[in-house]
């Protein structure tokens, strides 16, 4: 296997640069006898795409990626298929290129435990791995103890979709069942969370899709905060299509920031506040607050808020200098949790952590950060973010530069729609493929 | 597309880059990866960068940020970027 990938490795990189620096491939080692080993625990955008760029950078790198589904399915893009757009066979992506294209040892299973001091991976199989980094990309776990009555078998009525899957398709179901004038609830958390413009583009999806099967429904978006991410364009585009402002809007928008969610009585499918409104719905689109998944807070990684705080610029976990910990169960604030974000913390991971075992200089990280939504299939828009680390254990966004789309035209509307797809899988393809 | 591949290749031949410049350059353009380059992408409008020189690449960048180009988010993205930060990125990029 060492040998195989090796050759692969030196045939691909010559290939690149053409046959004048062949005594530079030479300096790649055919065999290396000091290989060290890095165990990346979790497939999603973070956790494949270290794995990846690990194996790019060094080679001599043996990586092995634990994930018990053979399958990821996006959560980005998933709100599109409320709108009709796409299905969710095309939001599945396999592991096969991470293995045969670039070397990385795919094991289909369930780390259950850490043995930090042994620098071990537990599986549930029985068997362990054993590491000299660790990269922890485990993504998000829910919290059940926020909204009493909303718990895991609770989601399967009232589904959160908020891992892309069964529940996806749940509540699309449930969406293209209600009565005509029927109304669906959202509930959405306090910062922070997955995606944090996903509720409103998941918002405007249905409602594009209401508004011709079921124009007089409406969908009610019960916000925990005061505002939301890019609120005046998703407002400025609820206005043009769905007559956002007047009373037959499809859309309503409310924030509990002073009188929170704190019940759900699920035989009356109602929602209950701090101060006894009451609220009900044909759909109750449920989005609970979350935390850093389950293995990452089981092995003492996370901190009282429930993320993995991080030292930004090599991701190493402030609670053990051999963990490194990606994507959305680190705290990067202020970087969004954002499958773009995770796929750029993961680079500059597998910069640091090759520079870690090979004992070089570290490259200053550079993240960056792009979301896009839809409000119509052919009306998008953007968020960017550039940012840099601090002198000291903090993240910078660069001043000047990133914010919101521009220049409020139809036709930057539809350029930003067709660029909101194109992105999306180039994203996928330079994580998974 | 062969091209593409080709940068993403040609990442790994450069452990220890000669020069700390070197190194920024490569983490940055990593991130242009992102939308710009995969071995999997279908036709795509945005520019395949690994058909553009170093020269257009730098010249698109500087004008990226300030202003003297539009697009939706290039702009944006640009000015984060030392022109000497831009310049090096573009040499990494049209190298590659």
């Amino acid at each position: 296997m060492r040998s195989v990938l090796s050759r692969r490795r030196f045939l691909t990189g010559c290939v690149g640069l053409g046959a004048g620096l062949l005594t530079g491939c030479s300096r790649w080692p055919l065999s290396d006898p000091a290989e060290p080993r890095v165990v990346v625990v979790g497939g999603g955008f973070a956790g494949a795409t270290v794995a990846k760029y690990l194996k790019i950078l060094d080679g001599g790198i043996r990586v092995t990626l634990v994930e018990a589904q053979s399958r990821y399915t996006t959560c980005p893009a998933s709100n599109w298929l409320f709108a009709g757009m796409g299905d969710m066979e095309r939001l599945s992506v396999d592991y096969q290129a991470l293995r045969s294209r670039y070397g990385v040892e795919v094991v289909a299973d369930t780390a259950t435990a850490l043995d930090l001091s042994r620098k071990r991976v537990q599986l549930q199989s029985g068997g362990a791995q054993a590491y000299d980094r660790l990269v922890l990309a485990p993504g998000i776990d829910f919290r059940w103890d926020v909204i009493a009555g909303y718990d895991a078998a609770a989601a399967e009525r009232f589904p959160h979709a908020w891992k892309a899957g069964p529940q996806t398709l749940t509540l699309l179901r449930q969406v293209q069942a209600m009565p005509a004038g029927g109304v669906v609830l959202i509930a959405v958390p306090a910062d922070p969370y997955r995606c944090p413009p996903g509720p409103y583009e998941r918002a405007s999806m249905m409602a594009f899709w209401l508004k011709q099967h079921k124009p007089r429904a409406k969908i009610l978006i019960l916000d925990a905060k005061r505002s939301f991410s890019k609120q005046a364009l998703f407002e400025a585009g609820w206005a043009k299509h769905y007559g956002y402002g007047t009373p037959n809007s499809l859309i309503e928008w409310h924030s509990l920031a002073d009188n929170p969610l704190l019940e759900l009585h699920a035989d009356s499918k109602i929602l209950a506040s701090e101060f006894g409104d009451r609220f009900t719905g044909d759909v109750l689109n449920i989005i609970p607050p979350q935390t850093a998944g389950s293995i990452a807070r089981r092995s003492g990684l996370a901190d009282a808020g429930g993320w993995c705080p991080v030292r930004p610029a090599t991701a190493q976990s402030t609670f053990d200098e051999f963990v490194h910990v990606i994507g959305d169960a680190a705290n990067y604030a202020p970087i969004p949790k954002s499958a773009f974000a995770a796929n750029s913390e993961a680079k500059a991971c597998a910069f640091a952590v090759v520079s870690l075992l090979r004992e070089q200089p570290l490259a200053e990280a550079h993240w960056l950060n792009t979301c896009y939504s839809l409000v119509t299939p052919e009306h998008g828009i953007s968020v960017a973010g550039v940012y840099k680390p601090d002198t000291g254990n903090t993240i910078n966004s660069v001043s000047g530069a990133g914010g919101v789309s521009v220049g409020n035209n139809a036709e930057a509307e539809r350029a930003e729609a067709e660029y909101a797809q194109i992105v999306y899988r180039n994203l996928v393809a330079d994580s998974f493929a | 597309m062969r091209r593409l591949r080709g940068i993403v290749c040609a990442l790994a031949l450069f452990p220890v880059p000669a020069v700390r410049g070197d190194l920024s350059a490569q983490a940055i353009a990593m991130n242009c990866l992102n939308c710009h380059a995969s071995g999997q992408a279908a036709v795509s409008r945005l520019p395949e960068l690994g058909r553009i020189s170093t020269a257009e690449l730098e010249q698109a960048l500087l004008a990226f940020k300030y202003d003297r180009r539009n697009a939706t988010l290039m702009p944006r993205l640009a000015k984060a970027y030392s022109d000497a930060e831009l310049a090096a990125v573009a040499a990494y990029l049209g190298r590659h």
